[in-house]
């Protein structure tokens, strides 16, 4: 059931009029009013302009409809005159044109003077000079692919706040963990002493050779400093294609092709020339005979398979097509000779 | 706990001939006369508040070591190295691992190796063509020794990686600040290969007795073969299996093995994805444990300097009064 409640308005504030709403009225216009979040409650709306309002509920109450609803808007012209009555600001701009003017003026001076400001904060960003965003700007860096190689970020590494250490330097804190801090008790005694312990314990010399196991020692060679290499080692092989002293060139060398792709690239070159010296000569003492040899196969079936229909062409008294190559591949034979 | 039976023997942190001269630590440093001191203020392992300055002579040339296999060592030659190129230091790493190459891998340019040492030094290609440039920091450069399925003749094998650290010094871009070779796990003809042309060695091992074994056996090899500034990064610790003692602690591994301490890596399950991405654990973002103790390694590394203090213990956050409403 909807509850009672009225809403009035202050005579002082509009004069002579006043509104009320009350639920048990039951007035034709109907207005739907929300109240709270989901509940709809029906009200009526009364426009009246006495000031006693229980002789007017009276009255109202007993009138017809027809009487009421003409009540109703005669209150409502009165109150829409009152209203026009009043001038407002905008009513009174709109009669002086100057003013209008000066209002627009007002509006574009202020767009502007916010974006001159903006773009005159903005461009000291740009301005950097060999900054990526002057790169990209300058067409020199492609925006697109700062992703790729995007730079590492701990790249401070003179600032971490990750490490604190206490004011008595007694403890440190890393990543969020508390270490206590013990002094190093090793002494310079201490470490002679156990350098010592190992000269005692490791014998050693450094290996100067490596062989192959079963290759015999050389005579000027001391046995302790020879490393043995299995023969099937996996890494190791005592076996070298190039000498040291190119070893040590091709290590050293700074320009230029290096050593094996120009003597791989000579060597074919070489070999190249000696084919055309072979080509040459072949060609030389090619017998056309035996070129036929050389060609391929289904052409040479084809050939045949030609021969063959020609010469039973010509034996019924038909000139047989021959294929254009043909007389290309014997004017070429005849060349050659 | 062993460790903290070490600390009653704090005079050995103010022993001069232990601590690497550095004029930034000349007024920290005082002599103490007292029978039991009380403990000197323990200096910062941590220093993030300038650039590192770089000790010794150029090029210095770094093996990475274990003797054991699979204790780190391409994982750390890989994040110390782009520890150093960050740094600002020109770095080329070379992967000595003749038949289990994987520092490119774990860099992400496996597809960028088209040749290596074994190609230049048979004259197919020269040696600035063999060079792999990281695209991520340009002046750190990958260098494979062969192909996985290639043998490297050994008959000049070391002679081969002297001849490149010359050719490397002779450069037109100038002489490289840092090389490192990852050197193959054990001691054969790849170890003594590797080793040929380093001047200094880093030894990386983990806290349990196999891996100490032999880097104790690998550390009298490099000494016999005249590398004396060996240093060890103590990797994958784990301090709540110390606080248990169910593992030795780095002042234990130091004990054992008298060497000084580059740097002490936690156990972390970023190593893991890191190498499986491509991704060095150093460039991670949020910085990881593991990556923060790899960078502090490259950090002593430049400037020849050893840890002065571990992380022993982990405490638990103290907190505020505040922090029942997230303060």
């Amino acid at each position: 059931m909807a509850s009672f409640w009225t809403l009035q308005l202050h005579p002082t504030s509009i004069p002579h009029q006043a509104f009320e709403v009350r639920p048990q009225l039951g007035f034709t216009k109907r207005y739907r009013i929300l109240k709270g979040k989901n509940k709809r409650k029906d009200f009526l709306l009364k426009a009246s302009s006495s000031e006693d309002n229980q002789i007017k509920d009276e009255t109202i109450i007993s009138k017809t409809k027809n009487n009421a609803t003409r009540v109703l808007q005669n209150q409502v012209s009165r109150l829409q005159e009152t209203i026009v009555s009043l001038p407002p600001i905008i009513f009174s701009i709109k009669r002086s044109p100057h003013s209008k003017f000066a209002l627009g003026f007002c509006i574009a001076a202020t767009v502007l003077i916010v974006a001159v400001r903006a773009y005159v904060a903005r461009k000291p960003k740009y301005q950097r000079q060999g900054s990526v965003a002057d790169l990209v700007r300058r067409g020199q860096l492609n925006s697109d692919r700062r992703g790729i190689s995007k730079t590492p970020m701990y790249d401070d590494p003179f600032n971490n706040p990750l490490v604190k250490i206490s004011k008595n330097n007694s403890s440190v804190e890393m990543c969020g963990k508390v270490y206590r801090l013990a002094p190093v008790t090793l002494t310079r005694e201490e470490q002679n002493i156990h350098q010592k312990r190992r000269s005692r314990a490791y014998q050693w010399k450094r290996p100067t050779i490596f062989l192959k196991e079963g290759d015999p020692v050389p005579a000027d060679v001391d046995p302790d400093t020879v490393r043995w290499i299995p023969a099937n080692h996996p890494f190791a092989t005592t076996i070298s294609d190039i000498t040291e002293d190119l070893a040590q060139n091709n290590v050293y060398q700074k320009h230029g092709v290096p050593f094996r792709i120009q003597a791989e690239h000579e060597a074919l070159q070489k070999k190249l020339e000696a084919l055309q010296g072979d080509q040459k000569f072949n060609n030389l003492v090619i017998d056309p005979g035996t070129a036929r040899n050389f060609e391929r196969p289904f052409k040479s079936n084809m050939k045949l398979d030609d021969q063959q229909q020609g010469e039973h062409n010509s034996a019924n008294g038909q000139t047989g097509l021959r294929p254009e190559s043909q007389p290309n591949s014997a004017s070429e034979e005849k060349q050659t000779q | 706990m062993t460790s903290m039976q070490l600390l009653t023997e704090p005079s050995s942190l103010c022993s001069s001939n232990f601590i690497p001269f550095n004029p930034l630590y000349k007024n920290l440093i005082k002599p103490t006369t007292k029978p039991y001191p009380k403990l000197s203020p323990i200096r910062s392992v941590l220093q993030y508040n300038r650039k590192p300055e770089l000790a010794g002579d150029t090029p210095r040339v770094v093996v990475i070591t274990s003797g054991k296999g699979g204790v780190g060592k391409t994982t750390t030659t890989a994040n110390v190295g782009l520890s150093l190129a960050r740094l600002g230091f020109s770095v080329v790493a070379i992967d000595a691992d003749v038949g289990l190459r994987n520092l490119d891998l774990l860099l992400g340019l496996e597809n960028r190796v088209n040749y290596t040492v074994v190609e230049v030094l048979n004259g197919d290609c020269r040696l600035d063509q063999a060079l792999v440039r990281d695209k991520r920091w340009s002046n750190f450069e990958l260098l494979c020794i062969s192909k996985p399925r290639s043998k490297l003749p050994l008959g000049f094998g070391g002679k081969a990686l002297v001849w490149l650290v010359d050719a490397l010094k002779d450069r037109q871009e100038g002489c490289p600040d840092f090389i490192l070779i990852d050197c193959p796990a054990g001691i054969d003809a790849g170890f003594i290969t590797a080793i040929t042309p380093a001047n200094e060695a880093v030894l990386v091992t983990t806290p349990d007795i196999t891996a100490l074994r032999d880097a104790d056996r690998v550390t009298g090899l490099l000494e016999c073969d005249g590398i004396r500034d060996i240093k060890m990064i103590v990797n994958r610790v784990r301090t709540d299996l110390i606080r248990g003692e169910d593992m030795m602690s780095v002042l234990d591994v130091q004990e054992m093995l008298g060497l000084s301490l580059l740097g002490v890596i936690p156990e972390d399950s970023e190593v893991i994805r890191s190498t499986n991405r491509g991704f060095p654990l150093v460039l991670n973002k949020p910085p990881t444990l593991a990556g923060l103790a790899f960078e502090q390694a490259a950090w002593r590394l430049v400037e020849q300097d050893s840890m002065k203090a571990v992380m022993v213990e982990e405490e638990p956050k103290k907190r505020g009064f505040f922090s029942f409403f997230g303060g």
